[in-house]
């Protein structure tokens, strides 16, 4: 955990500075009220300040075992974790291409025989009910208009 | 009088099919949130909640009310039946009601969860009524100078009291409020951390912050195991507590229910610390304190129903002042801004129906729940055989939908998902994401009322220690922080490490 607040702290600082720099472009303060600069100004500060304090802390503090505590899990976990996210930014850049029905299947078909280890046909299968399912609810009843693709739906 | 007058008027403007359609929706998927491992009702109340947009503001607040309480029905059946708590309020009725299931009496310690829940509910909301209105007519005093300080004291009593870190919830906190500042500022109009992004004039969406940091935060974190779930068999006979049981548990009930509301009263304790509180009251209070941890009723019926009347504990800040009193007050609060009412003591005066109503319809889907929740628990509970891996991804498609409806375009699905990668590599580094979500709900109200105030007194800053009710409240603030600071200096990192 030691590594994590380090990492943390790390990044609250970077964070702190951004906040700080945006802060300059603008009026720190109006007539009589703070400006547009006044809250990250003292957003960035305050992140600082605790950021330093979480960093000083890694190296002040007893080690405990919180401190043994790994921060990312075991490969294998961490696999199936980058496989969902990765496939969710696929879903994100494809549904303009492929339409919102297509993607959604392709999803959980992916989801169902790449990590679940489901036969291909059952995972398509599953993938085509839950993207018919969507598709009627939320586009069908509800109109919501979704990003159609080259299929025209 | 008053009181029950408006309750009166809440329960004409609730009892109509519409809105009973949307307690019993509202009721049966919150206890099935809170069966099923995986996703809490804050999540599930982000997700549900851009669904709701085109609703009317009071059967969607309906819904999302009898939602929340219906998870902490819901929550208490894995932790009896299979051990595995379904929702973080409902850990400590695993220990008594695990024990108990495995002794043969799943059914009894199902039974007296239900109907500690019940009463607890029903007390609660008749002290939310009378807490609530009162609390409000008096904040109805408040001007700019003092809500700035209320609500700078309700976020930090949030975490305080909320039992994390402090450094890493107050990092939290600000990088929330840093999220605040993303849009167009009320002071000169001007666009703050767009960079020329359209969709970012008028903020982060909290819908999408949620979404994201609870919603697929919380998928990614359980899909990281295949989960396999054996429940034990619960028959429907067994379901009803000997009238014997109840009456031994019936002060265990009260205490619970008093503990519940009480501390959840105060912003930040939430429905998992007064569980733990009750548990630990029912414990001292015992006769045979050395028999807890091999089933003992009391050490279920107290906690379940403290953790329901926590429930209506947290409204009650979030009703009377505006400030959510845990992450998913903090969703219910978002959807009241997003259905255009104005959170605060003057939701009492112009959207008196309102309120009223979804107070009501609390009693309705108390007893909904009840009726439910007893016979129909080993249904409930067999839907713990259908496979995680079918699960999870419906919640990704319904967070992807969610997303994509806030604005009706791909940039928001696309934010949302940079969140739930922030969200989750927090939920690792041990960083607590409600405090970042209260902040950004919070943060423009605080520089909101911070310009008005220093405004109104002509940019003069000691407006906030000139006035009573906001020297007051800064005090208690003051005070508070020495205190915390005082007890971190002196014993230990964190109130968290203490615990464990």
């Amino acid at each position: 955990m030691k590594k994590a607040d380090r990492v943390f702290g790390i990044i609250g600082l970077g964070l702190s500075l951004w906040c700080y720099l945006e802060s300059t472009k603008f009026h720190y303060m109006a007539q009589f009220t703070p400006g547009p600069g006044f809250m990250p100004f003292w957003v960035g500060v305050a992140l600082a300040v605790l950021s330093t304090c979480l960093l000083l802390d890694t190296f002040k503090r007893k080690p405990s075992k919180l401190d043994d505590k790994k921060i990312l899990p075991e490969r294998h976990a961490l696999t199936r974790v980058a496989t969902i996210l990765l496939l969710l930014f696929g879903v994100r850049f494809s549904m303009n291409i492929l339409g919102f029905p297509l993607t959604l299947a392709l999803f959980t078909a992916a989801i169902l025989s790449i990590l679940e280890r489901y036969n291909l046909f059952k995972s398509i299968g599953i993938g085509i009910a839950y993207a018919a399912v969507t598709w009627f609810v939320f586009e069908y009843i509800l109109a919501m208009g979704f990003p159609k693709g080259f299929l025209g739906i | 009088m008053e009181v029950l007058g408006n309750l009166l008027s809440g329960f004409a403007a609730c009892l109509t099919a519409y809105n009973l359609g949307m307690a019993v929706l509202g009721a049966f998927l919150g206890t099935m949130v809170g069966i099923l491992p995986g996703l809490g009702p804050s999540a599930t109340m982000a997700i549900i909640l851009p669904i709701t947009f085109g609703m009317d503001p009071t059967p969607a607040m309906i819904m999302l009310t009898s939602l929340y309480y219906g998870a902490m029905y819901g929550g208490s059946t894995t932790s009896i039946l299979v051990n595995v708590p379904g929702e973080s309020s409902s850990v400590v009725t695993a220990i008594e009601g695990y024990q108990l299931a495995r002794r043969g009496k799943a059914g009894t310690a199902l039974g007296l969860s239900a109907i500690g829940s019940f009463v607890a509910g029903i007390i609660g909301t008749f002290a939310l009524a009378f807490t609530a209105s009162t609390l409000a007519e008096f904040s109805l005093k408040f001007g700019p100078s003092e809500l700035f300080c209320l609500v700078l004291l309700g976020m930090f009593t949030i975490i305080y009291v909320g039992g994390k870190d402090v450094t890493k919830s107050l990092m939290s906190m600000v990088i929330g409020l840093g999220l605040g500042c993303v849009g167009t500022d009320i002071v000169e109009g001007q666009s703050r951390f767009t960079y020329g992004i359209a969709e970012l004039l008028d903020g982060v969406d909290f819908v999408i912050l949620v979404m994201g940091t609870f919603g697929i935060a919380e998928v990614l974190e359980s899909a990281e195991e295949f989960m396999k779930i054996e429940p034990m068999k619960v028959k429907f006979r067994e379901l009803f507590p000997s009238l014997k049981e109840v009456w031994q548990c019936r002060w265990a009930i009260l205490r619970g229910t008093f503990v519940g509301f009480g501390i959840c009263c105060v912003p930040g304790s939430g429905p998992t610390i007064s569980s733990f509180l009750s548990y630990g009251v029912e414990k001292t209070v015992s006769k045979h304190p050395e028999k807890f941890g091999t089933g003992v009723i009391e050490g279920v019926a107290g906690p379940e129903s403290a953790n329901n009347a926590a429930v209506c504990g947290a409204m009650v800040p979030m009703f009377s002042l505006g400030i959510p009193g845990s992450g998913a007050t903090a969703v219910l609060l978002g959807g009241l801004i997003l259905y255009g009412l104005k959170p605060g003591p003057l939701l009492f005066v112009e959207n008196a129906d309102f309120v009223w109503a979804v107070i009501a319809s609390m009693f309705i889907g108390n007893i909904v729940l009840i009726v439910m929740n007893l016979p129909l628990v080993p249904l409930f509970a067999s839907l713990l055989r259908i496979p995680y891996s079918f699960i999870y991804p419906a919640i990704l498609i319904v967070c992807i939908v969610g997303a994509y409806a806030v604005a009706s375009g791909l940039f928001e699905v696309g934010l949302m998902l940079v969140f739930a990668v922030c969200g989750y590599l927090m939920k690792k580094a041990d960083i607590p994401a409600a405090p970042m979500l209260m902040a950004l709900i919070m943060g423009p109200m605080l520089e909101r009322n911070l310009y008005q105030a220093l405004n109104l007194a002509h940019g003069n800053v000691l407006v906030f220690v000139q006035r009573p009710i906001s020297a007051t409240l800064l005090s208690i603030l003051a005070l508070t922080s020495i205190f915390v600071a005082v007890k971190r200096a002196r014993g230990g990192r964190t109130v968290q490490e203490a615990e464990e």
